[in-house]
């Protein structure tokens, strides 16, 4: 509770400056000191209407990062995972896709092999011209169709890598989202006042998944060299 | 001898399998069977008669390494050789399967040479214990 004295000695100031500012025509400085007066007058109010103002501020900004965040947790990250899933699947295929087209083609280049090391031979034992010509002749029958099914299955080989373009582009749609994710939720934390940065670390038993370039878990090895190296250290 | 080995491969990617398993063809094992992880995989290494486990690390469900301390603390699987095959590369992981007592480790992407090498070198070391 303030004294009459202490009111005295706070109101003073603005009553003669609410006197000048009359006696001078001066608006402005009227409105600035009947405000001052008004807070010298309740300031409690005044820290009242404040927090009140602020709260509802904070309120305003957290409830459109929460519906930011709403939006995106209910319908674009589903949807990403779908995305994603969808890329799993395209590369799936592909890979799939490639090693079927590659086993066709390694038991023709093998028999096409043995045949010429075959031929080489009967060339060398000195088989007559007539069967060597006989035989040269299906070999190199059995060769044009064979090069010729090589030749088809190493251009749906190529094809095949057409997923990097469809899986790159889902990827980029999802890195999108990412960003924007990291933006609310930054936000809900600079909203909330903490600055606690908690950090998940990857478990070890389940594994963190491969090197990633400018993604630090950890001094890991660069290669094959140096796990031998490493193993040949603990007596492996 | 060494082609009528019996292989478990363990590998959550079907792609991997398949690549693994293709290799293997070509080094001349035939007896190649498949598992996606650490849980379908511990039954049939019980159930069956493998001689040589190669393993990923990092499968949903069981990981590699859990299965690989599985396998060493199981009286009649315990001395089974395991290749961990993986594209976790972090010094204390080595580390940790070194001591969990992998027989090799293989970094992802690894060559077919590689891989021959290492498993070359494992029976070798069986055959000389």
């Amino acid at each position: 509770m303030t004294t009459p004295t202490q009111q005295k000695d706070e109101y003073a100031p603005w009553v003669r400056a609410m006197a000048r500012a009359l006696d001078g025509g001066d608006d402005d400085g009227l409105r600035a000191a009947l405000a001052g007066f008004d807070q010298a007058r309740n300031p409690e109010v005044t820290l009242q209407v404040r927090r009140v103002a602020t709260d509802l501020q904070t309120a305003l900004d957290r409830f459109r990062v929460d519906s930011k965040l709403i939006d995106l947790a209910q319908r674009q990250v589903p949807d990403a995972r779908h995305r994603l899933a969808h890329v799993l699947r395209l590369t799936d295929d592909a890979a799939h896709r490639t090693m079927d087209l590659v086993e066709q083609c390694c038991p023709l280049a093998d028999r096409l092999a043995r045949e010429a090391e075959r031929l080489l031979g009967l060339q060398e034992a000195d088989e007559s011209p007539q069967q060597l010509r006989l035989r040269v002749t299906a070999f190199l029958q059995q060769a044009g169709t064979g090069m010729a099914v090589v030749r088809s299955n190493l251009a749906e080989v190529l094809l095949a890598q057409g997923y990097q373009d469809l899986s790159g582009q889902i990827i980029r749609g999802v890195m999108t989202l990412v960003d924007e994710l990291e933006e609310a939720l930054g936000e809900l934390v600079r909203i909330a006042g903490s600055d606690a940065a908690g950090r998940g670390g990857g478990s070890t038993l389940s594994g963190h998944g491969p090197v990633v370039p400018g993604i630090n878990h950890g001094p890991a090895v660069g290669g094959q060299q140096d796990v031998d190296a490493l193993l040949s250290d603990l007596g492996m | 001898m060494q082609q009528n080995l019996n292989f478990l491969v363990v590998d959550d990617f079907s792609t991997m399998r398949r690549i693994i398993k293709n290799l293997l063809h070509d080094l001349g094992y035939a007896n190649v069977t498949e598992a996606d992880d650490g849980n379908t995989a511990l039954p049939l290494l019980k159930d069956g008669n493998f001689d040589f486990l190669i393993t990923d690390w990092n499968m949903p469900g069981m990981p590699g390494l859990e299965l690989l301390k599985l396998v060493r603390a199981d009286a009649r699987l315990g001395k089974m050789p395991v290749l961990m095959l993986t594209a976790e590369a972090k010094r204390e992981q080595i580390v940790e399967a070194a001591q969990a007592g992998v027989s090799g480790y293989v970094i992802k992407p690894f060559t077919a040479a590689t891989l021959k090498e290492k498993i070359d070198k494992i029976m070798a070391a069986r055959a000389a214990a």
